[in-house]
Parts: structure tokens; sequence; C-alpha cells
């Protein structure tokens, strides 16, 4: 029987993160992935020799000494992670239809504080206050400060107030709410169920750098990769943890693997959605109470998305990767909402790509759903769906590629959709069940599945156990990361790369 | 709510989410040595708690301080006290 120090399960960007923490203290590692290749929503795909992204296209926290740029430092893959920043003036604009006004908003705190000002001089001291809130609110979140880690700090006051309720509170100006929430695309959570900590923590770093990174995801995979071949780390596609055994006094003895390999590990980091988990754990060393909080957890929205590239020949020199979003209304909750049958968000994404000397001007287009939307194709799977299904994409597909051109009528008949996804697909390609961008939702009070497990050598960690975005998931995998290595080992590891 | 409501509600909570029989909650029961709950089951206490009585509890010191039965009828009869001092 294989006997590591520890199995990490998922290869997404927190198991990957995990994994490569481990590996570099000197532990013996099994990563274990239960797609074809490793990665999850950070994997890049190829059609038509033209790539694209799963689920990775901007950041923030890439300048110098940003959280993301501090991590990949003590991961030692930083000079393998080129950052592209967005341009500073506009790399956000938020459009809104019944206007028919464009908003560009910059990133760097003061840039961005003065643009909402200009653009909002009544609403001068409801915005400094605003942003007085979100710093503060980082600067004691002690899980967003690489050597303060822990996730058992004492909540703060606005841990258990909505965004809502905070912007209620300093505004009345719609718009200004709306562009003020419209961040919530990056999270996927209703204004009015997102608690006003967790916004400031996901919109801080973009409010500092937004950035891109060249080639995409999987820089990144190949970065992990690279340095994986310096530790022991072993990595396993297409597997996956079926049973586990011998189970006493809480802890795990025996791992039995889908091909019915079994292996014996110290620990199990767990990186996968939290319903995948409690399909693995044994029932009957469950509590009711931790099944119960487990599966009332919800999802949060996922994205209907065309891949589409602009034709060869047309040649448009000002070409650039800013994010536009366009918003039909001013009613953030509504557009993030499953029961939305109105007008849809739409969230267009540009990039310019280099593949072997070839360049490609991509169009990625989102519109926000969720499950609910494809109900009806729901126990089918990725390549044997009925025809409505077929004609359900179709259709969606038309409609977001009429809005592309409504915003850029410059590119009428110059665009080639190749490809489309619904969140079927994207449920079945990251074997999440809910095919959600952003694993659960993060509501207001929601005690996280993070760190230690009932049976207590299992963890868990990832997306859904901290916050979303590529950033918060590798946050998860550092802080229990430094409970497996413990905090001596952990602040060396550390202190080997930052001061 | 009255205090013999809270009791029954926090005893449920113990018999249905934690399987634990019914004659083992007494007040005075220590929910670790006596229930066998251990630490990690204190979040899934919170939360089967928070649904049971649609409060908010905070995760905060005196979560952590919780011993017995009957410190959970007390510190649940507090937020609720909290709750109807804020409404009135
Ligand atoms: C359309 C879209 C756009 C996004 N855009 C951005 C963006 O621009 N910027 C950003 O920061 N974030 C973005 N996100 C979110 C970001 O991709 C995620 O938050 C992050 O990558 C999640 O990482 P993870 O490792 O927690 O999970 P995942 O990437 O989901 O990885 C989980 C892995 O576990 C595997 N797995 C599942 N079950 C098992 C099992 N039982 N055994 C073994 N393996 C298993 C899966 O196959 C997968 O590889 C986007 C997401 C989507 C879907």
């Amino acid at each position: 029987m294989q006997k590591y120090d520890d199995i990490v399960v998922g290869s997404g960007i927190s198991g990957l993160t995990m994994a490569l923490i481990l590996g570099m203290n000197g532990r013996k590692v099994l990563l274990l992935e239960k797609s074809p290749r490793i990665g999850g929503s950070v994997s890049r795909f190829y059609k038509k020799g033209v790539p694209f992204d799963t689920g990775f296209h901007f950041t923030g926290g890439l300048h110098k000494n940003g959280l993301l740029y501090d991590m990949l430092s003590v991961l030692g893959i930083r000079d393998l992670i080129q950052p592209v920043f967005l341009s500073e003036e506009n790399a956000n604009s938020f459009f809104f239809e019944p206007e028919g006004r464009l908003y560009e908003i910059p990133y760097g705190l003061e840039k961005l504080k003065k643009k909402f000002k200009d653009y909002f001089p009544g609403e001068v001291s409801a915005l400094d206050r605003y942003f007085e809130k979100v710093q503060q609110v980082c600067a004691n979140t002690p899980s967003m400060n690489l050597q303060a880690l822990t996730a058992l700090h004492s909540p703060m006051n606005e841990d258990f107030l909505s965004l809502d309720e905070v912007l209620n509170g300093l505004t009345g100006n719609p718009v200004l709410k709306a562009l003020l929430s419209g961040f919530a695309m990056c999270y996927g959570v209703m204004p009015k169920e997102i608690s006003f900590a967790n916004h400031s923590r996901m919109c801080l770093g973009l409010y500092e750098s937004v950035a891109r990174v060249k080639d995409g995801g999987e820089a990144f995979i190949k970065a992990f990769e690279a340095k994986f071949k310096s530790s022991d780390i072993e990595i396993r596609c297409g597997k996956y943890i079926a049973r586990l055994e011998d189970v006493y006094n809480k802890k795990v003895g025996r791992f039995i693997l889908n091909t019915g390999e079994e292996v014996t590990a110290e620990n199990c980091i767990f990186t996968i959605h939290p319903g995948e988990i409690l399909k693995v754990l044994p029932e009957q060393h469950l509590s009711k109470a931790f099944v119960d909080r487990v599966t009332s957890f919800e999802s949060s929205a996922g994205f209907f998305t065309v891949f589409a590239v602009l034709d060869e020949e047309y040649d448009e020199p000002d070409f650039n990767s800013n994010i536009l979003s366009i918003f039909p209304h001013t009613d953030v909750n509504q557009l993030l909402d499953p029961a939305n049958t109105g007008a849809s968000a739409l969230v267009i994404i540009k990039s310019i790509e280099e593949v072997k000397g070839k360049i490609y001007k991509t169009i990625n287009a989102f519109e926000p759903s969720f499950i609910e939307h494809v109900e009806n194709w729901k126990d089918s799977k990725t390549g044997r769906r009925s025809q409505s299904y077929g004609d359900y994409k179709e259709e969606r597909v038309e409609n977001i590629t009429g809005r592309i051109y409504n915003a850029f009528p410059r590119y009428k008949d110059r665009i080639k959709v190749i490809n489309s996804a619904s969140v079927l697909t994207f449920r079945d390609y990251l074997n999440s069940p809910d095919g959600s961008a952003y694993g659960v939702k993060q509501k207001i009070g929601q005690y996280n599945l993070i760190g230690k497990l009932p049976l207590r050598n299992l963890y868990a960690a990832g997306q859904s156990s901290l916050l979303p975005g590529i950033m918060g998931a590798m946050m998860s995998s550092f802080l229990v990361g430094r409970y497996i290595l413990e905090e001596e080992q952990y602040n060396k590891f550390l202190s080997k790369s930052l001061s | 709510m009255t205090e013999q409501e809270i009791i029954d509600k926090t005893n449920k909570v113990f018999e249905e989410s934690f399987e634990i029989e019914k004659d083992k909650l007494t007040p005075g029961a220590h929910i670790f040595t006596d229930l066998g709950l251990d630490s990690l089951d204190i979040v899934d206490l919170v939360v089967a708690l928070q649904k049971s009585f649609g409060v908010k509890i905070r995760n905060e010191e005196k979560v952590r301080n919780i011993r017995t039965l009957q410190d959970i009828y007390d510190f649940i009869s507090a937020i609720k006290n909290e709750d109807a001092g804020k409404s009135s």
C-alpha cells in the first residue's frame, strides 16, 4: 500500500497551491484530480487553435506586494507569471442601458475615488465613507494577511451587515449603488445577501489593480507543474477517492481510490465543492447537524458564456483588454437572482492572445445564469443532450452576440462564435454539483467549511471555504497549510521569501 | 419565548441533530464530557441553533465558553431578550 504524508483532492488553483505548500515543506503529496487533466477552473481550452479560459480572466493583487504577488513569491513561481495590467484609466466600464451612459472605472484607490467623485459630485462624503469602510474591513481581516492568517478571528459588525444595508445607509443614488455593487459579478452573490465585509474583501484587490495574466490560467498550471518537479508531489488524473476505510478515533486509516487501489496518508485535504466532499464522507460518522449545515449551502451565480474571436483580417489598432459590464437596470439584486426572467447583465471581456506567433483577439461574454435555468436538462451529460437544449443554447448565443454588436457596432459580422457553455457545461467539466462560478454562495452569517472536517485528519479548503476567485481560493490553501505545517514551520516557510 | 420553550427547543436540537438520548439532556450535562460533542461540533451546533431559533449567533467569546446545556439556555435567552429589546 502506497504511503503519503498528505492527499490533496482536486487540482484547481486551490489544490495546486495546497499541494505545493505541503511539497515545498518536505511532505510527500498525492494530488488527485477526477478530470483527465489538472487545473479545474483555471484550465484553458483550444478550439480551432484559439485559446479560451474556462474561469480565469483577470485578478487584483498582482501589483508589487499585493496579496497574490506575495503568494506567488512564497510559492517560488512569481517569475513564471507575467501580469498584463489593464488600462489604469478604464479597466472596468459599466454601461447602463436605460440611461445610455458609460461609466469608466479606473484602478488605484486614489484615482478610483476621484473618478467616482467626478461622476457623483453630490456624494463625496458617502464615497469617502464607503472607501474608508472597505479599507478598514480589510485591514482588520487576518485572513487577508499571509503572516497573520487565521479563520478564527472575531467577526466584525460588517460581517453581519449586508452590502445593501450599508450602501442604503450611505446614499440614495441608485446608479452609484449599482456601480459599487456591480463588482458582485466577481463573486456571484446578491447585494442583499453578501456581507459588506466579504464584499470589501473581494473588491479591495480590484480597486488597487486589475491584471490579466499572459497565457491566462495555463500560465499558472505550467508554473505549478514546473515547481512540482523539485518536490515529492505525485499527480494522478482520472482518480478520486471512492471510499474511506478504517475509521478509528475519528481518523481515516485507508483511502480507497476509484481504481480499487488503496493508499494511506496522515492527512487528506479536499479542495472541491462542499457538496462533493459530503459524498465522500461516511455517513455513520457525521452528525445530522453537520449534514444539514453542508446541504443548506446555496449556489453562487454561474455564467452562460460565449467564446468568440474577431476575424483575423479585422484590424483594430486600439483593441484593448478592458472589461465592459452592461446592466439593463440598476437593480443588482435582480440581476443575480436565479428567478430573474427579465434582461440579464452581460460582462464582455476582450483579450489579445498569442499562440505560436499568431495573434488572436478574443471576446468572451458572460451572462449570469443558474442551474435553475437548465432544470429541464439537468440529468443529461455533455455530448448527449437533447435538441431542446441545443435550441436553448442557440437562442442565448444569438441574444448575446446581438448585445455584443449593440455595444460594439463595428464588430458586426466580424465575430466568429467558436464555442458556448451553459452552467451544465461548467458543472460537468468542473465536476461541481451546480456549475456555479464561485462555489457556494457566501451569505451573511454563514459558517463555511474550512479546516478540519468531522473526521479529524480530513480538511476542507478551496473557493467555497473562504472567498472565491483565484485569490480567495489560494488564500484558503495558505490558511489550511499553516494549520497542517503548524505555525513555526509555516512562518519559516514564509520568511524565506517575504521579509 | 419562555424559558421552558428555550429548553425544549435546545434539547430538540441535541436529540435530532446530534442523536443524543433524551434522558441525558439535563441542564448540568457537559456538552463535551457528558454528551460526547467535541470542539469541532460547536460550529454545527451554532448553525443548528441559529436555524431553530431564527437568530444570528456570532462566533464570539461567549460561544467558546459554553460548557453545559444550562450555558446554552442562558446564552439563547440573552440573545432572544436582546432581539426583543430591539424590536419593541
Ligand atoms: C466563467 C467563470 C469566470 C471566472 N472568472 C474569474 C476571474 O476572472 N478571476 C478570478 O479570480 N476568478 C474567476 N472565476 C472564479 C475562479 O475560477 C474560482 O474561484 C477558482 O478558480 C476556484 O478554484 P478551486 O481550486 O477552489 O476550484 P476548481 O477550480 O473548481 O477546482 C476543483 C477541482 O477539483 C476537481 N474535482 C471535483 N471533484 C473531485 C473529486 N471528487 N475528486 C478529485 N477531483 C475532483 C475538479 O475537476 C476541479 O479540477 C471564474 C469562474 C468561472 C466559472
